[in-house]
């Protein structure tokens, strides 16, 4: 058989797909951005698809396994991947598929319990490799903020971290899923911290959470597959970046309030020592007896009380805050509250 | 030819290769292979040639390689930095 993935685009050949994911135990996500299949006489044998630079659902029958049907569909979804502006893809599996994915050229990033994530493209190496020029010799720690935006909370727990270690790495989750913009998000760090000589602030790329490596965390949800990514993503932490920048301890503020924050502490307890990391709680700033967080700042943007937030962010946030973009920030966060019911 | 954007040509079955090809200020060429520690030398060699013949002195060269032979190598770089030229 000549192996030719096809895109499958009509509702009859997704529900064919379906069924074959399916049949292999997988769930079948609806709003992919490509389903590609494999069919011999007639009959799809073989599918996989792409969410952005991820790609999932591949389901291959047994008979057709070990064949060139998985290169057929990796090297369609690579090609769709790539027109669509990303250079490296993403694929999460079972530990036992990675050495079929491995024979494609795709590397093994990190494995946690049932799940193994692998990348084509340039990816990670690209990412470590532009930013030696950070690396510095010494015990160092790292903090991962989302900063949404960059509050009180956030420096006092950066300037407490960066009292232990010889040099501190601030890495902002580059993802944009959030109400402030990344390129917003890093500036305020970069500002807030200007003042610590020890600071490096650097992206996390999709190398921390993200909703590459960490969907769940968008979704607000606490089951089994929340807590599988959550290691995940601790581990890809801890083996491969944290080992290039010789990061040693990890510091995370105390979470009072957020399951899922809570949930991704614990995970990063376990796993964190595994990996020669030590991890440091450190207890959350208060500000009139109550913990400051960015949902309480974007809480009160969204009541328009800019007032409020006078004393929860440094001087940095205020100041963006407080421009036309800031205020159009804002305003969007306030119409949101107004439509949610 | 003038290398002006990305491009890409082969595919990932056995025997074949895929090449990716972008701008760069020099030439780079890099490689990876399931007979890298045999036949990088070669692989590498055919793919200069091909670069030369077309009179490529600034790109970047990706190759992820199957174990192609030098024909299919040749044929796949030239496809992709014809694209990636935009002739």
């Amino acid at each position: 058989m000549v192996a030719v993935a096809v895109p499958l685009l009509t509702a009859g050949e997704r529900a064919e797909s379906r069924r074959l994911v399916e049949s292999h135990d997988l769930t079948f996500e609806d709003g992919c951005d490509e389903v590609v299949g494999v069919y011999d006489a007639g009959r799809l044998v073989a599918t996989g698809a792409r969410g952005g630079y991820v790609l999932k659902m591949f389901a291959i029958e047994a008979s057709y396994q070990g064949g060139d049907v998985l290169g057929e569909l990796a090297t369609s979804l690579i090609a769709g991947g790539r027109r669509a502006g990303h250079d490296t893809l993403f694929v999460f599996t079972r530990p036992e598929h990675a050495a079929s994915f491995a024979s494609c050229h795709f590397r093994l990033l990190a494995t946690s319990g049932a799940v193994t994530l692998l990348e084509y493209g340039p990816g990670l190496e690209e990412y470590l490799r532009t930013r030696r020029h950070l690396r510095r010799e010494g015990r160092n720690g790292a903090v991962v903020v989302n900063g949404n935006p960059f509050t009180r909370g956030h420096l006092h727990l950066v300037e407490t971290a960066a009292r232990l270690v010889s040099t501190l790495y601030l890495f902002v989750v580059r993802e944009d899923r959030s109400v402030f913009p990344f390129d917003v998000r890093l500036g305020l760090a970069q500002d807030a911290t200007r003042h610590l000589s020890n600071v490096v602030v650097l992206d996390t790329s999709r190398y921390a959470v993200s909703a590459g490596t960490f969907p769940s965390y968008f979704l607000r949800k606490n089951d089994d597959k929340a807590r599988l990514q959550m290691r995940l993503d601790v581990r890809l932490f801890g083996e491969r970046l944290a080992p290039a920048f010789g990061i040693t301890e990890r510091f995370v503020g105390h979470e009072p309030y957020c399951e899922t924050t809570a949930e991704y502490n614990r995970a990063m307890a376990e796993v964190l020592p595994q990996c020669g990391i030590g991890l440091t709680e450190i207890p959350r700033l208060e500000a009139d007896g109550r913990p400051i967080s960015a949902t309480t700042v974007r809480a009160a943007l969204a009541a328009g009380n800019l007032a409020a937030v006078t004393g929860l962010v440094p001087p940095a946030t205020m100041v963006f805050l407080e421009s036309e973009a800031g205020r159009g920030i804002a305003s969007r966060l306030q119409s949101e509250s107004m439509a949610a019911p | 030819m003038n290398i002006t954007t990305k491009a890409s040509a082969g595919t990932m079955q056995s025997s074949d290769l895929m090449v990716h090809v972008e701008p760069a200020d020099g030439l780079e060429i890099e490689i990876e292979s399931t007979v890298k520690k045999q036949f990088e030398h070669l692989i590498r060699a055919r793919i200069e040639a091909t670069l030369q013949r077309n009179s490529v002195t600034r790109a970047r060269v990706k190759v992820t390689d199957r174990g192609a032979l030098d024909y299919a190598i040749e044929a796949r770089v030239e496809a992709a930095l014809r694209r990636a030229a935009e002739v």
